[in-house]
């Protein structure tokens, strides 16, 4: 039997040194920018109910890591946040003044595909904001990814809107049945032009709700996409999608943050909790979106609470990732210490040693004692920018590295 | 300007790759000199274009290693990645289908059918599962595949037909259609909008050619 105990299990990682202390950097200007906000952050266990997950084919049980408690009962791994944020806010923040504010880092797991930056465990930083459904907390939301996404450093993005409501709206319209609704879903989603044509060629749609339906792959680029629809044609579903979405631009725009955002009204993915609203945010160098949100009326509802609700949140590693390859991380400050120093002077050096921590220079005794070229080479090592070298009559020698 | 980097599958679908993009005003004479250079560039347009697999152009996609991949339907469907699928090329014709011997035909829905050879597993698990709700023994060979059902390996396979004349001369006949395939342009996710110009353009100006 092959031992697998030098291996770590496939999907996850060692976050080692300089990429930990980035991920931490990181995460620490995103909690600032959350809190700064008003959101208030929160913790939920890493292990759920498998029922959580489950209910309504949330999320599908082949993506999520499942075992039992003592008792048989089925437990999960979170496969996100959000859900256990609905769970919380159904039964835990009963007397909280709306709206509610609330935001999370922390890690999650699926047994989704692996790749290009995707891992089966991965951190994700989000926020959510609860007990408003209005294009003021849309607008609110997608203002609130924007700035998170600055404050990460990465300043060329953007982040596309869509809203759930227009292809529910337009389909409703179309009189499709389930399964080729789903199907022209599909292909919308791929921007597959020839197969929604495929889709749509079987049907007697109205004309003019046809050539919407079979354009709906090339819907998107800047807010004058939203021009280019006669309202008149697409019934009132989907009408009134449009609307939200120019409400929510134009309270963008008042916000100084238009120039982040376009729109795109085939984003159709399958995300079965989204009722209005919906977004992902997409900067170079990584090839999948660095964050997705979106709004969420009836999620809540599942447990036992109705509570409107919309967030997002953003994967760290991904942006991380854009981070290296664009360039943008910032490397760590030479400023550190070695402090060697002759055996009659220990007490002196561990004076010194606490002296420049307390003043906040990473400080480090010898504590090797064999020899300047050894000493030399850990410092170094550790990116450090001198050793102090201290005499037995408390003389000090510099030495720049 | 940042490159936009085009993935191009070895192979049948090269020369008609190249000849599409060059209706579009790509200067693709480096990729004709049959220079070992695996990265060719066109410094004008800002356009890079590497030749590979064909299975592995999809993932170099889907990956935003390139932005943009011509490749076969089929492979498409084989390697299921997620990708926008922007435009049907209408070169290398053939169809997927499921072949077997003459006997069966027009049976398929009464034999039970329990071994499928084929170049495709995921396509043809797909298709057992979905369209037929069936579990099937998807027996993955590399070439071929005619002669699984000739020699008992299995009792029917999944491949491309084009013509149909290797099947017949084997005693062999397509039982069903599964897709039609043909060369497809596939795009991005990030790409598509984070360069959104300059792609849109790119296909406007070989859908032209169409």
């Amino acid at each position: 039997m092959k031992r697998w105990n030098i291996y770590t299990p496939e999907g996850v990682q060692d976050i080692l040194f300089e990429s930990c202390r980035q991920k931490r950097l990181l995460e620490d200007k995103i909690r600032k920018t959350f809190r700064l906000y008003g959101y208030r952050e929160i913790e939920t266990p890493t292990i759920e109910f498998y029922d959580v997950f489950s209910e309504n084919g949330l999320i599908k049980q082949e993506s999520m890591y499942k075992f039992c408690d003592s008792k048989g009962r089925l437990l999960a791994l979170r496969p996100d946040f959000t859900v256990p944020v609905a769970r919380i806010a159904a039964t835990k923040l009963k007397d909280e003044v709306f709206p509610i504010k609330c935001c999370y880092i922390g890690n999650t797991f699926s047994f989704d595909e692996l790749g290009g930056g995707r891992q089966n465990e991965f951190t994700q930083a989000g926020c959510e904001l609860l007990g408003i459904n209005s294009p003021e907390a849309d607008a609110e939301i997608i203002a609130m990814a924007i700035e998170a996404l600055k404050a990460t450093g990465i300043d060329e993005f953007q982040i596309d809107i869509g809203q759930v409501g227009f292809f529910k709206g337009l389909m409703e319209e179309s009189g499709l049945d389930g399964n080729e609704i789903e199907e022209v879903r599909e292909f919308i989603d791929q921007k597959n032009l020839v197969g929604v044509e495929q889709v749509m060629d079987r049907h007697k749609v109205k004309s003019e709700l046809k050539k919407i339906i079979l354009d709906l792959p090339r819907l998107f680029g800047s807010k004058d996409i939203l021009q280019k629809i006669n309202y008149g044609d697409i019934g009132k579903g989907a009408a009134n999608a449009l609307v939200n979405i120019k409400e929510v631009l134009e309270i963008l725009e008042d916000r100084n943050l238009a120039g982040y955002v376009s729109i795109d009204l085939g984003m159709v993915q399958s995300m079965n909790y989204y009722t209005g609203i919906v977004f992902r945010g997409y900067t170079h160098g990584v090839g999948f979106p660095v964050l997705s949100g979106g709004r969420y009326d009836r999620l809540v509802t599942l447990f036992g609470r109705d509570l409107e609700a919309t967030g997002f949140s953003l994967g760290v590693n991904m942006v991380l990732m854009a981070l290296e390859r664009q360039k943008k991380l910032i490397p760590e400050k030479q400023e550190g210490v070695l402090i060697t120093y002759d055996d009659r002077a220990r007490r002196l050096a561990g004076d010194y040693c606490r002296e420049l921590i307390a003043q906040g220079i990473p400080a480090e005794l010898d504590i090797l004692k064999e020899g300047t070229g050894k000493s030399r080479e850990y410092a170094v090592s550790k990116g450090f920018s001198r050793i102090v070298h201290i005499n037995a009559d408390g003389t000090k020698k510099e030495i720049m590295l | 300007m940042r490159y936009i980097t085009i993935a191009l599958s070895k192979g049948r679908l090269t020369e008609l790759s190249i000849d599409f993009l060059e209706g579009a005003g790509i200067d693709c004479s480096e990729l004709k000199d049959n220079s070992r250079k695996l990265i060719l560039t066109d410094e004008k347009n800002k356009i890079r274009f590497f030749l590979a697999k064909p299975a592995d152009v999809p993932v170099y996609v889907e990956y935003g290693a390139a932005d943009i991949g011509i490749v076969g339907k089929d492979t498409l469907l084989e390697e299921g990645r997620d990708l926008y699928e922007v435009l049907d090329l209408g070169f290398a014709k053939c169809r997927m289908c499921v072949a077997g011997p003459k006997e069966l035909e027009g049976k398929m829905e009464l034999v039970s059918i329990t071994r499928v050879a084929t170049k495709y597993p995921e396509v043809a698990r797909l298709y057992f599962r979905h369209k037929r709700r069936e579990s099937v023994e998807i027996i993955k060979l590399s070439g071929s595949v005619e002669l699984a059902p000739l020699v008992g390996l299995s009792e029917v396979i999944v491949d491309l037909v084009e013509t149909g004349r290797t099947l017949k001369e084997n005693g062999l006949t397509v039982l069903d259609t599964i897709c039609d395939v043909s060369a497809r342009m596939v795009v991005n996710r990030v790409s598509m909008k984070m360069e959104n110009h300059r792609i849109t353009k790119l296909i406007e100006d070989i859908r032209r050619q169409l």
